[in-house]
């Protein structure tokens, strides 16, 4: 049933795992980077892709992440910290996600936007109460092993949003996307779907968002909680161009590529592409993101 | 035996009254017709049946069971399956895909995929869709949407089927052919049916007994052959009442 | 305590809450006639808040006069971008389809590009510029000239516009599109001709909005995003198409945000302000159209 996507899936991983191997401590860092990026754009696809819920607002979970992470990293070491950060990325999601997933369409789209930044503010708020503007992490981990860790975690979101779209919540989850009326209608509990959705796409970006704090030794809440982390996952999904698992591969190559070269010299002009290739894919790829991307099926296998 | 009650069921949108008052029973394996003018509130009463919408007053009851108020998939898993007037196929979904969500998810909350597809398939071939069951949905023509919309309904196992003008739009032809395949449909599986429906002639030939409503009330309940003589009901439909 | 009950606050909160009312009527204009979800609007306000500081640092000329050069400027911006990138997303009936989440995509993506356009030519740095800045007081009211301005041409404008789509034939045309948009082809409107003017109108509106708005407050290019929010927090608010229901949504808003702030913290007004946002939205889950939806 996997068939054809096994193997070079494996041989990805496989060569992914040997990047420390032939590479220099540069490239190791831009592996991980990209690493970063498809394990929270799969985990975007697992809720948007899937469900139609279009979020702008996913950097939400990967800066909560962030902040319980380095609020437990010192206290009770870097293993249960990331644990820790993953759980209450997910508890989270299931706290705001009953009343959240009732708004739809691009209201859903606008409240997650304001749901992150939101959170944002409140985060700064809260520091800058607590006299702490940024904080330190340091004796983390070295790269090396935050790339096997981030690595690990890609493939898991990987197969994640893989085998969620091929099982029964996966069917229930795209007829929500395509009618939700009509789905409820034929039997899908609906409310209990999204939120199951809501809370797998969170763990992943909770536990990565703690990772990366340990990658940069450092921790600011309008860094973690930017809203161009959002921005940058749908795009990446939107030019991977497919609603499974196997679309962010490319997004993620091509805007981390496009990242390398021009974030550190023109952020702007970095940016302004960005932007620009949104609008292209929306309106020139056939339906864009919630047309194409969103309602294409996947093949079904009896 | 009284598989459906409606007990003075009313229904109110805004200030505006869907419904007002509306009673009647529906046995075990009859058809049921509800005819009505547009805005008389035929899909308003679906749509509180299904658990679309609650109603403003009054009572609801299933195989002994209350369920105004409950929500629409927990009334389709207890055996009430409904078709939308406007046709709301899963889009971007396959065929087979819209009738394999009913199956997984309807009453018999089937586990196994591989199972649920062999199902979907028997379906649609009753039907007539077999051939199109790896085609998109939305690519379907009028009618065969309209197909789906029963395959999907029936999909989900259910004892109640409630048909929402399943009909409109199609050819005569095509009406005949749907006929048929309805009637065939409910022998095999003892179903009651409720239908809502504009064409009349193949409500006459379909329905054991009828319900018409007019501005959100009922206003007769009798077998078909009376009803085309009732006074009122022609009154209604000719709009020199109300 | 005082402080709380001066009619210094009050001031505060109307001039605020006028921007926001003529913000958001823009953002009405453009959502009401095509269902377009533009998240690009605040960035407009940026917009007009640059023309108005450029053209006053480097030459001297009165924001008062240049709000003129900005409005037209960011019409003209509306009249590109309909021209350019959203005729072709109406025409597509592909797109149209999902057409509220799609343009939500489209402007976003524009929102970015501006935003950023702005930062590189003009630098992050925030700006400012000292006119109209003496005090005048009426009674015991101590207020700036530039507000009291601002506050007029608010008013003016608000009072035209309302009058323009009451009385006017292209007005009625808008407000006829927003109501019913095929009835509105069938009596014979140009719709083409007034989806044009809606963006022009809406966007010029926002222009001018900004430069009112570079008088009194800091620029930068990234300070048009919360004007975005706010004019969705009053568009869900007052209500979709009703213009007036606007005007009393935004007034509101600018007195919560003012006495919010003034109650609390400083550092509190974004979370008040996202705060609000998202109790809308979770309170009018059916969206901008709340409560004029007809069911059967």
């Amino acid at each position: 049933m996997i068939g054809r996507w096994t193997i070079p899936l494996i041989v990805a991983l496989a060569a992914a795992c040997g990047v420390p191997f032939v590479a220099g401590d540069y490239l190791i860092g831009v592996a991980l980077s990209l690493a970063m990026w498809i394990a929270l754009t799969e985990s975007w696809i697992l809720l948007s892709g899937l469900t139609g819920y279009v979020s702008l607002g996913h950097v939400v979970f990967y800066g909560l992440g962030a902040y319980v992470g380095i609020l437990l990293w010192g206290e009770v070491g870097g293993v249960l910290a990331v644990g820790g950060a993953g759980l209450a990325s997910g508890v989270f999601a299931l706290a705001v996600g009953y009343p959240a997933l009732r708004v739809r369409g691009p209201y859903f789209v606008m409240l997650t936007f304001g749901l992150a930044e939101f959170c944002k503010y409140i985060v700064i708020d809260v520091e800058a109460g607590l006299g702490q503007f940024s904080r330190l992490l340091l004796g983390g981990p070295s790269v090396l092993q935050l790339y096997y860790v981030v690595l690990g975690l890609a493939a898991a979101a990987t197969a994640l949003t893989f085998f969620v779209a091929r099982s029964r919540l996966g069917y229930a989850l795209r007829a929500i996307r395509e009618n939700e009326e009509a789905a409820e209608t034929v039997g899908v509990p609906v409310a209990f779907c999204k939120l199951a959705a809501f809370a797998l796409s969170a763990i992943i970006p909770g536990m990565v968002g703690a990772l990366m704090v340990a990658r940069s030794s450092y921790f600011e809440p309008s860094q973690v909680f930017d809203p161009i982390v959002s921005f940058t996952i749908v795009t990446m999904a939107i030019i991977g161009g497919s609603d499974d698992a196997r679309g962010p591969f490319l997004g993620a190559a091509l805007l981390v590529l496009l990242s390398e070269i021009l974030w550190a010299r023109a952020p702007q002009v970095y940016m302004i592409l960005l932007g620009i290739l949104l609008i292209a894919f929306v309106l020139f790829a056939p339906g864009g993101i919630t047309g194409r991307l969103l309602s294409r099926p996947v093949k079904v296998k009896p | 035996m009284t598989l459906l009650k409606l007990q003075s069921v009313s229904k109110t949108f805004g200030g505006l009254r869907a419904l007002r008052d509306v009673s009647f029973e529906v046995a075990s394996g009859e058809i049921v017709g509800i005819m009505g003018a547009n805005g008389a509130g035929k899909t308003t009463l679906f749509s509180l049946i299904a658990g679309n919408a609650t109603p403003s007053s009054g009572e609801i009851w299933f195989k002994g069971r209350r369920i105004d108020g409950s929500r629409p998939d927990q009334n389709c898993r207890a055996g009430i399956a409904r078709t939308f007037q406007i046709v709301r196929p899963f889009a971007g979904l396959t065929v087979l895909e819209n009738v394999m969500v009913a199956v997984l998810f309807g009453s018999s909350r089937e586990r196994s995929r591989a199972k649920a597809a062999a199902r979907a398939e028997e379906i649609l071939h009753e039907l007539g869709l077999e051939e199109r069951k790896s085609q998109l949905a939305g690519s379907l023509t009028l009618s065969g949407q309209k197909r789906l919309e029963i395959a999907r309904a029936l999909a989900t196992g259910p004892q109640l089927i409630l048909l929402d003008e399943v009909m409109a739009g199609l050819t005569a032809t095509e009406v005949n052919e749907l006929l048929t395949a309805i009637r065939v449909i409910k022998q095999r599986r003892s179903l009651t049916i409720v239908i809502v429906e504009h064409v009349m002639q193949a409500l006459m030939r379909l329905a054991d007994r009828i319900v018409v409503l007019h501005h959100g009330e009922k206003i007769v309940e009798g077998l078909p052959a009376a009803i085309v003589e009732d006074e009122r009901v022609i009154a209604a439909y000719l709009g020199s009442a109300s | 305590m005082q402080a709380i009950l001066s009619w210094q606050l009050l001031f505060a909160a109307l001039v605020t809450g006028s921007i926001y009312v003529l913000v958001a009527l823009g953002l009405n204009l453009v959502y009401g006639t095509m269902r377009l979800l533009n998240v690009a609007h605040g960035d407009m306000v940026m917009i007009g808040a640059y023309v108005s500081y450029w053209l006053f640092t480097l030459s001297g000329l009165s924001p008062l006069l240049s709000m003129l050069i900005a409005a037209a400027l960011t019409a003209a911006l509306g009249a590109l971008a309909y021209v350019g990138l959203f005729r072709r997303l109406l025409a597509n009936r592909q797109l149209v389809q999902r057409l509220e989440g799609n343009s939500l995509l489209l402007f976003f993506g524009i929102s970015i590009v501006i935003q950023n356009l702005a930062s590189l030519a003009f630098d992050s740095t925030p700006r400012a510029y000292q006119y109209l800045d003496r005090v005048v007081a009426i009674g015991n009211l101590g207020i700036t000239e530039n507000r009291l301005a601002a506050l007029i041409v608010t008013g003016i404008l608000s009072l035209v516009i309302v009058l323009f789509l009451r009385f006017h034939i292209y007005g009625l045309a808008i407000k006829a599109l927003m109501q019913h948009r095929e009835a509105a082809t069938v009596v014979g409107i140009d719709v083409e001709r007034v989806q044009i003017l809606s963006f022009c109108i809406g966007f010029g509106v926002a222009g001018l909005a900004g430069a009112l708005l570079s008088m009194m407050e800091q620029i930068t290019p990234f300070m048009g995003f919360p004007f975005t929010i706010a004019a969705f927090v009053v568009v869900i608010l007052g209500g979709l198409g009703n213009l007036l229901g606007g005007m009393a949504a935004g007034l509101l808003l600018g007195i919560l945000e003012t006495y919010g702030v003034a109650l609390t913290s400083p550092s509190l007004r974004s979370v008040l302000i996202y705060g609000v946002f998202i109790l809308v939205l979770l309170v009018r889950p059916q969206g901008l159209l709340g409560g004029k939806r007809v069911v059967r």
